[in-house]
């Protein structure tokens, strides 16, 4: 029985030990910082602008812990989670948007609850037997017990070329009096014309995402894979950013912001999205 | 004796996380706990991996782990791997990318794994179970010696593991334990 309990705790002590001992034992490879240096999941990019974990990614801070959000620490990964290669962010800018987060009076985190960010997933898809890239942009939602991923929103050059409205004294049109015929024109309309959104209102926005749904259902689009992800946030205020992934040599790789633009109210964050939507 | 091993970790589990394991809310200390849990699992995975792809290892022998290696995955686990030249994801269900990697015409094969992981916080799934993902990085080695070819990669590999609360019962009592399942494998060459 004594050895028993002997292997029982022998084997609690090693399960317990085991996250600060690395995974494999003799003959791992020694990793020289890069990969540690790396924000290797969007997890990690979320645990480091809000300083939630350790410099070695292993000890998760939590509300209590004496480092958990502390700013000294955030300001140094904050610098860290910059593209410094490729994207050109002005310093200036990258240094007004650290002075806000890491506010002493006022500091700003961010939440993956709290919505205000949402991914851009760029596919491939059969459609009408040619391969076609479309954009779809997912959303976290609280459902069930849980959260999921759902689809938003969907770009799509082939719907967005069927849905090219004129307007002014150029377009289509239903005469005014067409009420006194019974719309007896309407076989004009939808029968001969191409553009059968000419005869929709000013305010007529295509719903590509059902057009979506309703062309897979009927097979006429078929997954094949995925190409790139990308995720935008807008939860830090006045503030949009984007956060791409970086494959590459060195120590600034990983999910890193590879845009910062400063919006000063909300139409100005209404361009924004519209223009990361593309939507018209 | 592995399978006493199991047993025991079950317990161990069982037993520890018996008094909170009446809630549904995971604390600090018992996602340390499911970590490890599930690095044991990755590390299982690693291993078997390690033997699939050895030259060394005879054809039934490899059969028998990948056996073993499916054991550790939920159904209809994939496999989805895409190299630094086409970011495109190639999809792969477990076992076929395990046949592949045997299948792999090398003479000498090296698979090594870096000293570093990441491990995610826990997501709570619609369907009440919870989802994490383990970060790992693989350096494979491949040499022909009749075409002199050889081969190298470093693969970063995202491991999702799926922790659900299960029950057992043990003398008659019913007790309430984590299991962490592993599923869906999303491999990415790097340029290290």
């Amino acid at each position: 029985m004594k050895r028993l309990s002997l292997l029982v705790i022998l084997i609690i002590t090693s399960i317990q030990f085991a996250p600060g001992q690395g995974l494999y034992g003799p003959g791992q490879i020694k990793d020289d910082g890069r990969f540690a240096a790396s924000t290797k999941q969007l997890n990690q990019f979320f645990r480091r602008f809000n300083a939630e974990e350790s410099q070695d990614g292993l000890t998760r801070y939590y509300a209590g812990d004496e480092e958990y959000h502390n700013r000294e620490l955030r300001t140094k990964y904050i610098s860290l989670l910059f593209d410094n290669q490729t994207s050109n962010i002005p310093e200036n800018l990258k240094q007004e948007f650290k002075d806000q987060v890491l506010s002493e009076s006022y500091p700003q985190y961010l939440n993956f609850h709290r919505g205000n960010w949402f991914a851009e997933v760029s596919t491939v898809f059969q459609y009408k037997g040619k391969r076609e890239d479309i954009t779809l942009f997912m959303k976290l939602e609280e459902e069930g017990l849980g959260y999921e991923w759902v689809i938003d929103k969907v770009t799509f050059d082939s719907f967005k070329r069927f849905f090219d409205k004129a307007d002014g004294n150029k377009k289509p049109f239903l005469h005014p009096l067409s009420h006194e015929l019974g719309f007896m024109n309407l076989r004009k309309a939808l029968q001969d014309n191409k553009k059968p959104e000419s005869y929709t209102p000013d305010e007529f926005e295509p719903d590509y995402l059902t057009i979506f749904l309703y062309e897979i259902k009927n097979g006429n689009i078929k997954f094949e894979t995925v190409k790139g992800v990308k995720f935008h946030f807008f939860q830090i205020d006045n503030w949009y950013f984007e956060v791409a992934q970086f494959n590459r040599p060195g120590f600034n790789t990983g999910w890193l912001v590879s845009n910062l633009s400063k919006y000063s109210d909300e139409k100005e964050k209404e361009v924004i999205l519209n223009y990361i939507y593309d939507q018209e | 004796m592995k399978k006493h091993i199991q047993a025991f970790v079950l317990l161990f589990f069982a037993t520890t996380l018996f008094a909170a394991a009446q809630s549904d809310n995971i604390s600090p200390q018992r996602k340390q706990a499911i970590d490890s849990l599930a690095l044991e699992k990755v590390k299982d995975l690693s291993k078997y991996i390690s033997i699939i792809g050895s030259k060394e290892t005879q054809f039934s022998e490899a059969n028998r782990v990948m056996d073993r290696a499916e054991e550790l995955f939920a159904p209809g686990a994939e496999m989805g791997v895409s190299s630094i030249n086409s970011q495109e994801v190639a999809y792969y269900p477990v076992r076929r990318y395990f046949e592949r990697l045997m299948a792999l015409n090398y003479d000498n094969v090296k698979i090594s794994w870096y000293d570093i992981h990441y491990i995610s916080d826990l997501e709570r799934q619609p369907d009440g179970r919870y989802v994490g993902v383990v970060t790992i990085y693989q350096r494979f080695e491949g040499t022909s010696a009749e075409t002199g070819l050889n081969y190298k990669d470093t693969t970063k590999k995202d491991i999702t593991i799926y922790v659900e609360k299960k029950q057992t019962q043990v003398a008659g009592r019913t007790i309430e334990f984590w299991d962490v399942m592993l599923g869906d494998i999303r491999v990415t060459e790097t340029s290290a």
